[in-house]
């Protein structure tokens, strides 16, 4: 099959965003791929080559893929970078360059999908001292006999920026479509995809198979199960109306969400996103055999870090120490975490997916062994407005993010998000409490659809005793596009060749700026910073002060001086007046 | 039917030199074994380079092979064990019952590593007419590039009757080395039709590097902007040929 079918479809894809479109495209696609390909092409489509549980990374850096546009073109890597500095898409820079260019070759191979797809799957397999040099080789041959589009396209998907804006659910559609005429049938390919986690198997079983084929998917260890979501509610009240009187609550853990695969003295465990990070955990794999009754076992957990002294829970930050690739001993000693199950989704041969919460919970109950590392999420049944607050100070009180609010006889419904599960957290009660104005001082480029604009501010707050402006955290959410265009309007002309000193900041932003404009940001926490300066010193010795996950909230506060902004003061009592107490253990 | 293939070199630099080679052109490898030697031929995945190398039964102490067969291995593996002989070691590599390679280090080193599926298509060569033929030796050339690569990332070689002239040009500067007929360093220099051709040094470095010592003049023939063919001069070993597509300007 030709690759150039392949990109004249994302070429079409690229200069639309309606769903309708998208699909149809996708749907013409499918219709010209042999069977035997159709798994690689729904892979390539989402810039992947493999499900991502699979862990087959591309991860070709940037540096890399220039190098290899330099050696097929003949042309060098200043040039190229000149190029991809003023476009900031390499994938258009390297297509341009392409076709100028001068490195002739002994013989021209017609780019074929099967070419394309095993190319990059070398690519990613390779590894060891030289493996840098023969991926630039891979890539350069793939350019070689590419035309200047398709060499766009593949260096979109080497370099993981290839954002057709397809969601899976566009793709069962289209697949629907492609293969049985009728988008009805996509529930089928969802619960396909749902248990198996992969797109390209379901779009092989429906393409050799017909729908029978894909009715046939089910639950097997070691394959991740799209995980179960909640939709978010922001009161106890509106939590009653959603569903109805008697439902389960439980502590809703700051900590990394873990789908654990037991069979005998094996164990593999999924993130969130259905990333293998068996590697990350070795305390979780060494410990489960012995904490679980059970042959075989897939059950969910949440994975959090303590504080061993205290038995205080940690902000999720604290787990990502272990993500890593070489120390992870170290790591395991230094960052201990708890492991707090709440959920089975297969036991010893047997399916829970259709088996409703309280038994679903109950059989957890029954098969873990309670102890220090591993734990239960605490749970209570509950039934009115009071009953549920009271859980919830108590989950804060315990460092806990809020509650889970569950469905009592509701099914498991993997991949779904749904009322059956609801999210009550304190942040979308009273955020901060209150927003803080921060002073612009810097920026950083754009990728991407926000390419010629800044797509990341640098702000930080005032401190009046040294009358200096001590950075507190980047912000790239909360910007609509005319806000976008507005920002670079305002802060051109404040851009300065060196940073002004009255700016304190350990971040090199791509500009610096004359400390004037101030805008409104919310967050939702602070946290302690060993990168930003505002507080140095003050909570922690070498640490700073910083905002967790900072949006704007559309305010330029014109009517503002920097010398009003938030101060560092206010910063600190902010932090303090955050609620961390100690957990209670055994509380349920 | 068992099959008889064996290969015995008397010392392992001439090895050594041949898999470096072929190791800064290709991950895997597939030669093919006859009555009369084993014959390697390979593109480099990029296109743009390509080995070519014939080593004649003649060349071994003790060779032996009675139907035609074809084996891969992976260079780097390869790479790795035939560095483990010391310079005077004999090598002797055959094929076991189980198909694995036996190579024998010396007299009692034996080693077995797994062989890979042979992949390689037949791998035409370049059909040019060469214009210009210039002999050096392959320290000189070393040095050449190695005076070029520190202005331009390739090398630009121009031939007429009298001078052979290396030049090469960057964003820093430029640099021209030229060789007299006749000069010391000029072993050969023949030219039909003056020529000027440019090439990669990221190709041409390596492979230069990599056969080292053991090669002692090379000869580079080519016409305007068309392929390079060195041919670098192994005592033992029948040919080895490096070939090398121009870069041209657009």
């Amino acid at each position: 099959m030709k690759f150039s079918i392949i990109v004249d479809t994302f070429e079409k894809m690229e200069n639309t965003t309606k769903r309708l479109e998208l699909t149809q495209h996708l749907v013409e696609l499918f219709k010209n791929t042999p069977s035997d390909l159709i798994s690689k092409v729904v892979y390539l489509i989402q810039g992947k080559l493999r499900p991502d549980f699979d862990g087959v990374e591309l991860g070709v850096a940037e540096k890399l893929a220039i190098r290899a546009i330099s050696k097929s073109a003949g042309i060098p890597i200043k040039k190229i970078e000149e190029a991809y500095n003023k476009g900031g898409d390499l994938g258009h820079a390297a297509s341009k360059i392409l076709e100028q260019k001068t490195q002739t070759t002994f013989v021209k191979e017609p780019i074929t999908t099967e070419r394309v797809y095993e190319t990059l799957y070398k690519i990613a397999e390779l590894e060891g001292s030289r493996s840098q040099d023969m991926k630039m080789k891979y890539i350069a041959s793939l350019l070689n006999d590419a035309t200047p589009l398709e060499a766009r396209f593949i260096l979109k998907i080497l370099l993981g920026t290839l954002r057709l804006g397809i969601a899976d659910n566009t793709v069962m559609d289209a697949l629907a479509v492609a293969y049985t005429g009728s988008k009805e049938n996509r529930e089928t390919l969802e619960t396909a995809y749902n248990v198996s986690s992969d797109l390209g198997k379901v779009a092989e079983a429906i393409a050799t198979k017909g729908l029978d084929g894909t009715k046939k998917f089910e639950i097997s260890v070691f394959n991740p199960i799209r995980p179960m979501l909640a939709d978010r509610v922001k009161s106890e009240k509106e939590a009653l109306e959603k569903i109805g009187n008697e439902f389960a609550a439980e502590y809703k853990l700051d900590g990394e969400r873990v789908q654990i695969h037991l069979k005998g003295e094996k164990v593999v465990l999924f993130s969130r996103r259905l990333e293998n990070i068996t590697s990350y955990y070795p305390d979780i794999v060494e410990k489960i055999p012995k904490i679980l009754r059970a042959r075989d076992a897939i059950l969910e957990a949440e994975a959090v870090a303590i504080n061993e002294d205290t038995g205080e829970f940690l902000p999720f930050q604290e787990l990502m120490h272990r993500r890593r690739k070489y120390n992870v001993e170290k790591a395991v000693e230094r960052y201990p975490i708890t492991i707090n199950f709440f959920d089975t989704l297969y036991l010893d041969g047997k399916s829970y997916l259709d088996t409703p919460y309280s038994q679903r919970r109950k059989t957890l109950e029954d098969i873990v062994t309670e102890d220090n590392f591993a734990r239960l999420v605490p749970m209570m049944t509950v039934k009115t407005e009071n009953e549920i607050e009271e859980f919830l100070e108590n989950s804060i009180n315990a460092g806990c993010e809020g509650l889970m609010l569950k469905v009592l006889n509701a099914p498991y419904r993997a991949g779904m998000r749904g009322s059956n599960w609801l999210k009550l957290k304190r942040e979308y009660r009273n955020e901060l409490g209150d927003s803080l104005d921060l002073v612009i001082i810097g920026a950083f480029f754009g990728r991407g659809r926000r390419t010629g604009r800044y797509g990341t501010l640098l702000l930080a707050t005032y401190n009046d005793d040294e009358d200096v402006f001590p950075s507190i955290c980047k912000v790239g959410t909360g910007f609509t596009d005319e806000n976008l265009d507005q920002f670079y309007q305002l802060l051109s002309d404040k851009v300065t060749l060196k940073k002004n000193p009255r700016i304190d900041s350990k971040m090199e932003p791509d500009v610096w700026f004359e400390p004037e404009l101030v805008i409104e940001i919310v967050a939702s926490e602070i946290t302690l910073s060993p990168i930003h300066k505002t507080a140095k010193d003050i909570i922690r010795k070498g640490s700073g002060l910083a905002l967790r996950f900072p949006k704007f909230t559309g305010k330029i506060r014109f009517e503002k001086a920097p010398e009003d902004a938030s101060t560092d003061q206010e910063v600190v009592s902010l932090y303090k007046g955050q609620k961390k107490i100690k957990q209670e253990i055994g509380q349920a | 039917m068992s099959l008889v293939f064996s290969a015995k070199t008397s010392g392992s630099d001439d090895l050594k030199a041949i898999i470096s080679a072929i190791s800064t052109l290709v991950e895997e490898a597939t030669f093919v074994s006859t009555a009369e030697g084993i014959s390697f031929r390979g593109m480099d995945p990029s296109h743009v380079a390509l080995i070519d190398i014939s080593w004649p039964n003649s060349a071994f102490e003790k060779y032996e092979c009675d139907s035609d067969i074809k084996f891969g291995v992976r260079i780097d593996e390869f790479s790795k064990l035939i560095k483990r002989a010391d310079k005077k070691d004999s090598i002797e590599i055959s094929i076991s019952d189980d198909n694995m390679l036996l190579v024998t280090i010396g007299k009692n080193k034996k080693y077995k590593m797994r062989l890979i599926e042979s992949s390689a298509t037949d791998t035409p060569l370049p059909k040019i007419p060469y214009n210009a033929k210039i002999g050096l030796t392959n320290t000189e050339f070393d040095k050449i590039l190695g005076d070029v690569q520190v202005v331009s990332d390739y090398l630009t070689i121009r031939a007429t009757p009298t001078t052979a002239e290396f030049s090469g040009k960057g964003d820093s500067g430029e640099v021209v080395i030229d060789l007299e007929k006749g000069s010391e360093q000029l072993t050969e220099l023949s030219v039909k039709e003056e020529s000027t051709g440019t090439y990669s040094l990221e190709y041409l470095n390596p492979v230069v590097k990599a056969v080292g010592t053991s090669v002692g003049s090379i000869t580079c023939e080519y016409s305007s902007a068309k392929p390079l063919r060195i041919e670098f001069k192994v005592a033992n070993i029948g040919r080895i040929h490096f070939y090398l597509a121009p870069r041209v300007e657009s």
